[in-house]
């Protein structure tokens, strides 16, 4: 049994809307489990997290972190899909993940996205932009 | 004694990108270490999104001015990878050739810096006379020194005239036999041994932590290597073999360096055997991208850079994501750089080879008094080589 099936089969209960391509597989979580996943790509197996990407559609902000199972080559994509727009939120995998610290604050800078249980939850990128436009990837922008 | 507190940069002549590092010093040495960065943003996913595919590829060429394949190569990749799009065997090899190029430029470039740094200034000469000679070939290949605009999806624009491939090989004839005396100088040198080896050390438990890639990464024993776990284009059809070392610290992130550069001459010699027998197209005609994401990565001279790309079905992305090495590999410093002397925070925060530009540099101390007085970083960490080589030397 290969890594993908191995983690299907462990969390068929917690992940849906699998997309499985040549050496990419993307799935969405809820957002009470994207810490237990991460903590087993992460601890378990020994992937790495290249970075995440976050974008808005018009069903909400999705957040897609890619975690890159080196040995093998596949790439392990969890989704989370937060529906208020108004007041994202979301939990922070830095505290098992170490290297998503900047770009959870990239996301919560250029998004907004508030990541619970951050250690340093702080604009990183217009951090010197007080007069600029706040969340400048969101669709409706705040001036 | 009293904590003082180093602000380096944020338009510091270490670091193109301009960060910016604020030392905690206690006496001499390093007690914290706080990054800042965002002084450049300049927007390139957003604007991404308002390109066409084959105008993005161009944009993101743009991003670094030194590994300026590694971009685009990493997102034609994401783009072929929503159509599992395929490529000419032809383009497969010219599009390692000119990655691997790069990577001899690139890594030339740093072993220089590096060497200015630390005093060695023979070091630096030499390496950037001899990294001329490979922009050299860039511009028999595509025209260019820098920039080559030669990736495109589902290929490559310019093909390899055959006529240049015996000059070429001269050429790489050339760098090889100085990069052979480079390598040997550098595993000799008892100087460059004393000043580099035990400092700044990346423990193997600290980058899985931060998650970084290349060089970095492979000097702390971490055996990640785009080329070999994930292999696009020719990566597995030439052999090569990936450099991993132990210790974590600066002269291994050197040796790593150095050893890479020569199993890319290696790559870059097979490339051009096959370039002169296999013949064909090099590019396929794609017209149209349909919906769906895409992820590609390359092994840029610095690390894995990621692309991620997700399209409509139109002509343009609607979401284009990218990351380059040295933002995993940046915050690595916060475990590299506590406990050592000023001295070699230098050469430890130039050790992950951040990309650099050529301005002055400005560094000041604030003291308690609030009385700013002029240091430079520079100077403290050539008086250090002075003084090793003047021990070794006994005199």
């Amino acid at each position: 049994m290969d890594n993908v099936e191995n983690f299907i089969s462990l969390h068929n209960t917690k992940i849906s809307k699998l997309i499985k391509k040549k050496k990419r597989f993307y799935f969405d979580v809820k957002n009470d489990d994207v810490r237990e996943i991460a903590d087993y790509l992460f601890n378990k197996i020994g992937c790495r997290l290249s970075t995440a990407t976050a974008q808005e559609t018009y069903n909400g902000i999705e957040v897609l972190y890619h975690f890159s199972h080196d040995e093998s080559g596949q790439y392990f994509c969890p989704r989370v899909v937060i529906t208020d727009k108004k007041n994202p939120e979301m939990n922070s995998i830095t505290p098992i993940v170490k290297g998503a610290e900047w770009i959870e604050r990239e996301m919560y800078d250029l998004w907004g996205i508030n990541f619970v249980g951050h250690p340093r939850l702080e604009l990183l990128l217009t951090k010197d932009n007080p007069a600029g436009i706040k969340q400048p990837l969101r669709f409706r922008r705040e001036s | 004694m009293s904590k003082n507190i180093i602000p380096v940069g944020p338009f510091h002549p270490l670091l193109e990108e301009a960060e910016y590092f604020t030392l905690k010093v206690d006496g001499e040495k390093v007690i914290g270490i706080d990054l800042d960065i965002g002084w450049m943003h300049r927007g390139h996913e957003f604007i991404s999104e308002t390109k066409t595919f084959t105008q993005s590829i161009y944009l993101v060429e743009r991003i670094c001015g030194i590994c300026s394949t590694s971009h685009p190569l990493a997102c034609v990749h994401a783009i072929e990878d929503i159509d599992n799009i395929e490529i000419p065997i032809r383009a497969r090899y010219i599009r390692t050739l000119i990655g691997e190029l790069e990577r001899i430029h690139s890594h030339l470039l740093w072993i220089g810096l590096a060497g200015h740094f630390i005093g060695y200034d023979t070091l630096w000469m030499w390496a950037w006379k001899y990294r001329e000679p490979v922009l050299q070939m860039f511009e028999i290949i595509s025209g260019n020194r820098n920039h080559y605009g030669m990736m495109r999806v589902g290929g490559v624009a310019k093909d390899v005239d055959p006529s240049s491939i015996p000059k070429l090989n001269n050429i790489l004839d050339d760098i090889a036999i100085k990069m052979d005396m480079i390598a040997k100088a550098a595993n000799d040198d008892p100087v460059l041994r004393s000043r580099l080896v035990g400092v700044g050390v990346l423990s193997h438990e600290d980058a899985v932590r931060f998650c970084a890639v290349g060089p970095t990464s492979r000097a702390s024993g971490i055996p990640a290597d785009v080329r070999k776990d994930d292999p696009g284009d020719a990566y597995d059809l030439v052999e090569f073999n990936t450099i991993v070392l132990k210790n974590g610290d600066v002269y291994d992130k050197l040796v790593v360096r150095v050893l890479e550069t020569l199993e890319s001459i290696k790559i870059v010699r097979q490339c051009l055997d096959k370039l002169k027998n296999i013949n064909g197209p090099i590019l396929n005609n794609v017209k149209e991208i349909s919906p769906g994401e895409g992820i590609g990565r390359y092994e840029a001279p610095r690390g894995e850079v990621f692309h991620y790309i997700r399209s409509d079905g139109s002509n343009r992305p609607v979401r284009h994501k990218v990351r380059a090495p040295s933002y995993v590999n940046i915050p690595t410093f916060e475990a590299s750089c506590i406990g050592i002397p000023i001295a070699d925070a230098l050469i430890t925060l130039a050790a992950v080879d951040p990309c650099y530009c050529c301005t002055e540099r400005s560094i000041k101390i604030v003291d308690s008094s609030r009385q700013p007085t002029r240091i430079d970083l520079l100077k403290i960490s050539r008086d250090k080589t002075d003084y090793l080589r003047r021990q070794i030397n006994g005199n």
